[in-house]
């Protein structure tokens, strides 16, 4: 064997194991210290807390998966419970996990793709193409050449069209509650290097659904859908208060509207 | 000889922490699983110990739970801690540990390993392990985490088994079984199936009279029967076997059985074929 072979096999086994130890040590980033986005537990997870005791680390689901969605978390307290990271491989609902799992850390009477909750997707309007679109017709993008695109990747891929993501006005997406959070749409989303459209995971808390003013509007708006069924004109919102502007003519009548609500004359310790 | 028949039946399990993903690979799936959890056509095994953190972990119990427990149970009622024994894959590899370091000791290093188990004495033995499982188990309730699975070496085997066969690479849990093997290979001979083990410690509870045992024929089974005691030079729990075949250390080995000379020690309780 000539001394330049040796090398290079020497050199080749030296890489393998560099390799090998990278890949150990580096794949061992670990999700669930707290939680991430595009971090989700596989489809049918309990709660974080039940999930952490219930889940024995057999690593069935991941065996199972046939896509090869579900990864192990690293070292840690969550070490080998699975996960999806949904930018590199989303989950595509084939239920086949749910099924495998024996300590019921997943659910396994869900069969069906509507009812997984992993998370809810939410789109950043500052770096989606179609919402940019909409508000600039043309943009640069991230290498600074102009592009404008009607893109809408995420509402061609969504596994549940339609009811999770809708087209509003055939031109931009808007995510439904029907959202079950498997990131599809966040593998596919063209937008580099953040994501325009991000899986949220079940539990982890929204800055915009956060705090006690949501809450307190969140309220207001329920209140008013109620008034508005008991037969009386209610708060327009969102799309029907479109509608109505829309139909406001100036050569016609005006429509009202009116605030339903009776205001207080004093309040309380306000002299 | 029941060492061939021992062998093999341990190399089948080793082959088959491979070949389970091989098959779910070409998408056969009537037999799925690890060693921590198993399906066997429709039959859900789980490891009892694993079980139990679940259940202490969670605070809930369910049938399927219990069911997965069932069959290890029994399984143990019936033949001892025969898993550790002869199926373990884990226990294979303290084996070939031990002879390794047989032959570093006697080879290369000069007898500069200790030779004796670290904890001499059955009743110790015992104490250590039932200690560690309970604690394991105490710790597992307190934090919500199954702890005791970090440290669950059959099922660590068959998981890194299962993920290099998918993913060719293996995950950091290895780290913990090299360097348990490397201290059986220098100071502390067998120390984990013998005084940590929480899956021995557990199934070795359940044991009854009818439940397999190495027993021995002399007339008096207390004394010692030869001046040989090759039977306890054999055993790897450090047991006395022509007297301590009822242990709950005894994982029916039979490698006690293999080394008597004048062929006192044989299968007691239920029978095999007797």
């Amino acid at each position: 064997m000539s001394p330049f072979f040796a090398q290079s096999i020497g050199r080749a086994a030296l890489a393998g194991i560099k390799d090998l130890i990278q890949r150990i040590f580096l794949r061992g980033e670990n999700p669930f210290v707290s939680y991430a986005t595009n971090c989700m537990r596989p489809p049918g997870a309990v709660d974080e807390k039940a999930f952490m005791a219930l889940c024995i680390r057999c690593n069935r689901c991941l065996e199972v998966c046939p896509y090869g969605s579900i990864k192990r978390a690293g070292v840690g307290f969550a070490m080998g419970t699975p996960y999806v990271l949904a930018e590199q491989k989303a989950c595509y609902l084939c239920m086949a996990c749910c099924r495998l799992c024996p300590t019921g850390a997943l659910d396994s009477s869900l069969v069906s793709p509507e009812k997984v909750s992993m998370g809810k997707a939410a789109i950043d309007k500052s770096i989606c193409y179609s919402h940019l679109f909409l508000e600039h017709d043309v943009l640069p993008d991230h290498t600074g050449r102009k592009i404008g695109a009607l893109c809408n990747t995420c509402y061609n891929v969504c596994p549940l069209q339609d009811k999770a993501i809708v087209l509003r006005k055939n031109l931009f997406p808007e995510v439904m509650d029907a959202c079950v959070g498997c990131g599809i749409c966040v593998e596919r989303c063209p937008t580099r290097p953040k994501r325009a459209i991000n899986v949220i995971p079940t539990g982890m808390g929204r800055v915009d659904e956060a705090g006690f003013y949501f809450r307190k509007a969140k309220g207001h708006y329920e209140s008013a859908v109620t008034v508005e069924k008991q037969g009386q004109q209610g708060v327009l919102k969102g799309d029907r208060l479109l509608e109505q502007k829309s139909r406001i003519d100036a050569t016609t009548e005006q429509p009202k509207f009116d605030f339903p609500y009776s205001v207080p004359k004093s309040i309380e310790g306000w002299d | 000889m029941y060492a061939p028949y021992r062998r093999a039946v341990q190399f089948a399990a080793l082959f088959l922490v491979f070949f389970i993903p091989v098959l779910n690979l070409f998408e056969i799936y009537s037999i799925t699983g690890t060693f921590y959890a198993i399906n066997i056509g429709s039959l859900g095994i789980a490891d009892p110990v694993v079980i139990l953190q679940a259940l202490f972990a969670s605070g809930r119990l369910t049938v399927p739970l219990l069911g997965a427990a069932l069959f290890p149970v029994i399984f143990a009622l019936l033949f001892g801690r025969v898993w550790c024994g002869w199926i373990c894959p884990y226990h294979l590899m303290a084996d070939g540990a031990a002879v390794l370091r047989r032959f570093l000791r006697a080879r290369l290093f000069r007898s500069s390993f200790p030779e004796k188990l670290p904890v001499s004495g059955s009743f110790k033995a015992n104490v250590v392990r039932f200690g560690f499982l309970m604690l394991g188990t105490v710790i597992a309730g307190a934090v919500s985490i199954p702890v005791l699975n970090y440290v669950h070496a059959p099922g660590i085997i068959s998981t890194e088994g299962m993920i290099f066969v998918k993913e060719r690479t293996v995950s950091p849990e290895v780290l913990f079984i090299v360097v348990v093997i490397l201290l059986e290979l220098t100071v502390l001979p067998r120390f984990w199936c013998r005084l940590f083990c929480p899956t021995g410690a557990f199934i070795s509870l359940f044991r009854a009279r009818f439940t397999l045992r190495i027993e021995n024929s002399a007339k008096n089974p207390k004394a010692p029967c030869c001046t040989e005691n090759h039977c306890s030079a054999a055993c790897p729990m450090g047991l006395a076997p022509y007297r301590e075949g009822n242990n709950l250390l005894c994982t029916n080995c039979t490698l006690c059985v293999d080394s008597c000379l004048s062929k006192r020690l044989r299968f007691g309780g239920f029978r095999l074929g007797a």
